[in-house]
C-alpha cells in the first residue's frame, strides 16, 4: 500500500507532528503509515483524509499482489 | 488525564520493583549465579519499562497521546508473545534443567522462569514491533 500523505502534508506545509497532533496519534504512527509499514484502521484513515482535505480513495493507493 | 494516571501507576510500579530488588540484594547474603541472572533479567525489564514511561511522558508533554491504536496493537501482540513464552518456559525450564544439569527444578524457580521469560519476551517483542511499525 502506498500513500500520498507526505505529498499532501507538503502541500499544506504540515510536519508529521502537526498532522499527528491534529488527529490525536503519535508522530511515529504517521511515519510508519507514510512508509507503508503500518496499515491504519478505517477510522484513522478517515481522520487523516479529513485532516488533509481529501478522501481515503485518493490518499491510499492499493496495489494488487 | 487517563494517560497521566497510567504513567503515574507505571512509575509507582517501577519504584516498588526497585525497592523490592534492593531489599532482596541487601538481605540475600551470598548471591548465587542463577540469582544474578534473575536480577539481570529484572534489571533489563526495569530499564525497558523506564524507557517506555519516558517515551510516553515525552509525548504527553508535546500534547500527543501516550498511546494510540498502533501502540495498543503492538501491546496486544507483545502480550501474546509474552504469554506464549511463559507457557513454553513452564514446560521447558524443568525439562532443560533435568536434561542438561540432571537437576529437578523446584517450583519457585519454575515460577521465576515463567515470570522472567514472559517479561523478557514481552519487552523484546514490544521493542521489535514498535521499531518495525507493527
Amino acid at each position: 500500500m502506498k500513500t500520498k500523505i507526505k505529498e499532501l502534508r507538503a502541500r499544506y506545509d504540515m510536519t508529521q507532528e502537526d498532522l499527528a497532533r491534529k488527529i490525536g496519534v503519535r508522530r511515529e504512527t504517521i511515519h510508519f503509515i507514510e512508509k507503508g509499514n503500518y496499515n491504519p484502521s478505517l477510522k484513522l484513515a478517515h481522520d487523516i483524509a479529513k485532516a488533509l482535505q481529501t478522501t481515503i480513495d485518493d490518499l491510499f493507493i492499493f496495489e494488487d499482489i | 488525564m487517563k494517560d497521566k494516571i497510567g504513567i503515574g501507576l507505571g512509575i509507582g510500579l517501577v519504584a516498588a520493583v526497585i525497592v523490592t530488588i534492593s531489599f532482596f540484594i541487601q538481605n540475600a547474603g551470598e548471591i548465587e549465579l542463577n540469582e544474578i541472572l534473575s536480577i539481570g533479567v529484572v534489571l533489563i525489564i526495569i530499564v525497558s519499562t523506564m524507557y517506555i514511561l519516558w517515551d510516553r511522558i515525552k509525548n504527553v508533554k508535546k500534547g500527543l497521546p501516550a498511546q494510540d491504536e498502533r501502540l495498543k496493537l503492538t501491546n496486544y501482540k507483545a502480550c501474546y508473545y509474552g504469554f506464549i513464552a511463559s507457557i513454553w518456559s513452564a514446560v521447558g525450564s524443568p525439562l532443560i534443567s533435568g536434561i542438561l544439569f540432571d537437576y529437578e527444578l523446584p517450583g519457585h524457580l519454575v515460577t521465576a522462569a515463567v515470570v522472567l521469560c514472559g517479561g523478557l519476551a514481552f519487552m523484546i517483542s514490544y521493542f521489535y514491533l514498535a521499531w518495525k511499525g507493527n
